[in-house]
């Protein structure tokens, strides 16, 4: 684990090509130093990242054949081998990384850009091809009809929870692949997040209209016992539309993420205490545009956010200051978004979803 | 009191000066129609009792995420085509009650259109004409107005509700201006008189009497104007009771959708039942720079069932056949999709949704090039949508009206019905 003073300076180690379409999701298989992203077209790439910090970009290793749709969530199990995803084609499906590949197939990695350049053109840069092996997903679980809009992993590895545009949130026995209870919400499911002791979730809610009075925005914490609302902070959140949420390793913080496309600097980060009531915390500056993603440190004093403005924020939560900004916003009036971030299990990595279409790893050095 | 017949019964005296006026010497007076909207005309357009329902997508509707999918390519997006009931149709996921009704609908999808943004487009699609001319155009409720409403009724002849045209009536004046509701189809708060029935009765006889005084001295038409659109704010209101959907809306809210625009649109249809000819929904969020794919998925959730119920109960009612229903916005928007996951205003090509009254179900016109970029086969102008539409409505699309000595016609020169779409 990273001394706190380390995580001010990060470097950028890598940045791997995967420009098919923008990256949706990534993570890291458990403690290992493997890598997994997903796409909007629902391709998922997995890489085995070098030792050496100054080694060369490695290429993917793996390609996950299966999802039809954009991958929303991509969550994996501590010992590395089981990865699971979320996607727009209504499912969640679950990958064993260390089951024989079914073929090879070779991949231009830059397919995208060079076609771009040669339209423009412009020089054409060298293609990046790699050779994968190709494996299908061993399970698939169809328990939504509409986009499954997030998801998340318990600590213990025993429970999912999804939430989907179908307005049902689901929660699973993981080990089992089994459904064990599900409820419905008054919109569609949009960020879900379940605390460390396995009671307790966050749903946010949205029905993205602006003038019909049918629309809609709600944040509740549910008892995952019973499927029943604990408190409803849809008040504190009027009209807000949260679209990430991690809890602390330790469970005594949940923070929220205000997504959607907001005007100005307003996609705030909040920081609350899931078992007590009482008014959000406020981080500022917020990102411009709006928030894509939360992801606690595992030291569970440090919190990343990412947002539509190409920048991760890292914030001391106890002092609520930006530890570090990583990336600078770029393009022009609208930037790019960074879709979703993980960190590694020893926190000494951190890995960005870049919509540009590559994925980028970032070391935390003293 | 007026002991001669009524303007409404016969060509009036200033419209016959104005008309010989124009025809003979050709000098500058707006005749507003007077001359052309003769009792005969009207009358035989009446018996047909065409009536039409604009179904407006304010900010402008993607089509390549709703009527011509691109799956499986760049410009496709996240939503998938589904199977209709008529073989060969497919249209986007978010719209499976309205694939039931594909027989019904006829498809264009090669619209290519010369105004790009809200208020040109606004104006364009509700009038055929480009907004930089100097003519005031009216819009098609306003021209549907005058052609299949009916002058002596309680209720207007061209109602909307909610965002939609911003042409009004132009050069065919002021009695066929949009009689206007909130986006929720509710009458305003002043239609409820704070006094009773009796004491409004009243009321409005001294005002009559008053008023009838004051016209022995004051000839001036904006005198006789004012009377008139009086007279007729109190017919409205003896008839506002149709207005009113609060008893049978909750038997057909979940078929229409307990939205805004659900109820706007049944209530559109009890207002075509009633003989009004023009109605106008508009349906909001559709100006998707960002979010484009969430904004209209949830649009369409509104939409589907809405539009869906619309038009089984125009069907199971006899209504449909005599109904044109119109689908349709400003613009469309960009197959190519932008870093807000957004997409933006497109006129290049685009699609257009005619139902009912007129036209020939079941089918697609026109078509567009494997990313939706470029009109393929049979590209259609504002002015050959309107020729068709007004077509389809009985109303020649050549109709002559002048503004001064200028003539003005229905349709801008060169616009053709479109006859593949007519029934």
């Amino acid at each position: 684990m990273p001394e706190p003073a380390a995580l001010g300076q990060a470097k950028l180690l890598w940045t791997l090509p995967f420009d098919a379409d923008w990256v949706t999701a990534v993570c890291f298989l458990g403690s290992t130093r493997r890598l997994a992203a997903g796409n909007n077209l629902g391709q998922v790439l997995i890489w085995d990242l070098p030792e050496q910090p100054d080694a060369p970009p490695p290429l993917p290793r793996r390609r996950l054949d299966g999802h039809t749709n954009a991958i929303s969530r991509l969550v994996a199990t501590a010992d590395g081998r089981w990865l699971i995803s979320a996607s727009y084609d209504h499912t969640i499906r679950y990958w064993d990384t260390q089951a024989s590949p079914q073929g090879q197939e070779t991949l231009t990695l830059n397919a995208r850009a060079r076609e771009e350049a040669g339209r423009r053109g412009g020089k054409v840069p060298p293609a990046v091809e790699a050779t994968v092996n190709v494996q299908p997903a061993t399970q698939v679980l169809r328990g939504h009809r509409d986009w499954v809009s997030d998801l998340a992993l318990s600590r213990d590895e025993q429970l999912l929870l999804s939430g989907g545009d179908d307005g049902w949130v689901v929660l699973w026995d993981r080990p089992a692949a089994k459904e064990q209870r599900r409820w419905q919400l008054p919109a569609w499911a949009y960020a879900v997040a379940l605390s460390p002791d396995n009671r307790q979730a966050l749903v946010s809610e949205r029905r993205p209209l602006v003038f019909d009075s049918s629309r809609h925005a709600g944040v509740r914490l549910w008892d995952v016992t019973s499927g029943t609302v604990q408190r409803d902070l849809s008040s504190d959140f009027k009209g807000i539309y949260i679209s990430a949420a991690d809890y602390s390793p330790d469970g005594k913080l949940l923070a929220l993420g205000r997504g959607g496309e907001v005007d100005g600097f307003n996609g705030k980060v909040f920081l609350l205490d899931p078992a007590s009531p009482g008014k959000p915390r406020e981080l500022s500056p917020g990102h411009q545009y709006g928030i894509t993603d939360l992801a606690f440190h595992p030291d569970g004093r440090h919190l990343a956010s990412s947002g539509r403005d190409t920048v991760v924020r890292l914030w001391d939560t106890a002092a609520a200051k930006v530890v570090q900004e990583i990336g600078k916003p770029r393009g022009s009036q609208f930037k790019d978004w960074i879709h979703a971030i993980a960190f590694s299990a020893d926190g000494r990595w951190l890995a960005t979803a870049d919509m540009a279409g590559a994925v980028q790893v970032w070391a935390f050095s003293a | 009191m007026n002991p001669f017949c009524s303007k409404r019964e016969h060509i009036s005296r200033r419209a016959f000066l104005k008309g010989s006026l124009c025809t003979a010497g050709g000098l500058v007076v707006a005749n507003w129609g007077g001359l052309v909207h003769s009792p005969t005309i009207a009358a035989d357009v009446e018996r047909r009792g065409k009536r039409c329902i604009l179904l407006w997508m304010n900010g402008g509707a993607s089509q390549i995420d709703t009527f011509d999918l691109k799956p499986g390519r760049p410009t496709g997006g996240p939503f998938r085509p589904i199977a209709t009931r008529v073989p060969g149709i497919q249209i986007c996921e978010y719209l499976p009650r309205l694939a039931q009704h594909t027989d019904k609908l006829a498809v264009i999808r090669s619209m290519r259109t010369e105004s790009p943004d809200h208020p040109d487009g606004i104006y364009h699609m509700h009038t055929c004409y480009k907004m930089a001319e100097r003519t005031p155009h009216p819009e098609i409720g306003a021209m549907v107005a005058k052609y299949l409403g009916r002058i002596d009724a309680d209720l207007p002849s061209f109602v909307r509700m909610g965002p939609t045209g911003n042409a009004g009536a132009g050069y065919l004046g002021p009695q066929y201006e949009p009689f206007s509701l909130g986006r929720d189809g509710k009458l305003s708060y002043f239609t409820t008189p704070y006094v009773d029935a009796a004491a409004e009765q009243r009321r409005g006889d001294l005002w009559r009497l008053l008023e009838t005084e004051f016209a022995r001295d004051h000839h001036a038409e904006p005198f006789a104007s004012h009377r008139l659109a009086k007279e007729r704010a109190w017919r409205l209101l003896r008839a506002k009771s149709i207005f009113d959907t609060s008893k049978d809306w909750p038997e057909v809210c979940e078929r229409y959708g307990n939205t805004d625009f659900g109820r706007c649109c049944f209530l559109a249809r009890k207002l075509v039942e009633a003989g009004v000819a023009f109605v106008e929904v508009g349906q909001d969020n559709y100006d998707s720079h960002a979010d484009n794919f969430v904004c209209h998925k949830a649009n369409m959730q509104v939409l589907d069932p809405a539009w869906s119920a619309l038009l089984e109960d125009l069907d199971a009612r006899g209504l449909l056949q005599d109904t044109l229903v119109i689908w349709m916005g400003e613009v469309g928007r960009t197959p190519y999709i932008n870093n807000r996951a957004g997409r933006d205003h497109y006129i290049r090509a685009w699609t257009i949704v005619l139902a009912g009254g007129g036209i020939k179900g079941g089918q697609v016109y026109g078509a567009t090039d494997a990313d939706g970029k470029e009109v393929k086969d049979n590209p259609v102008s504002e002015g050959d949508l309107f020729a068709t539409i007004y077509t389809a409505l009985g109303i020649n699309p050549r109709t002559k009206h002048y503004v001064g000595t200028r003539p003005v016609w229905a349709t801008p020169e060169g616009s053709r019905p479109i006859r593949e779409l007519l029934a």
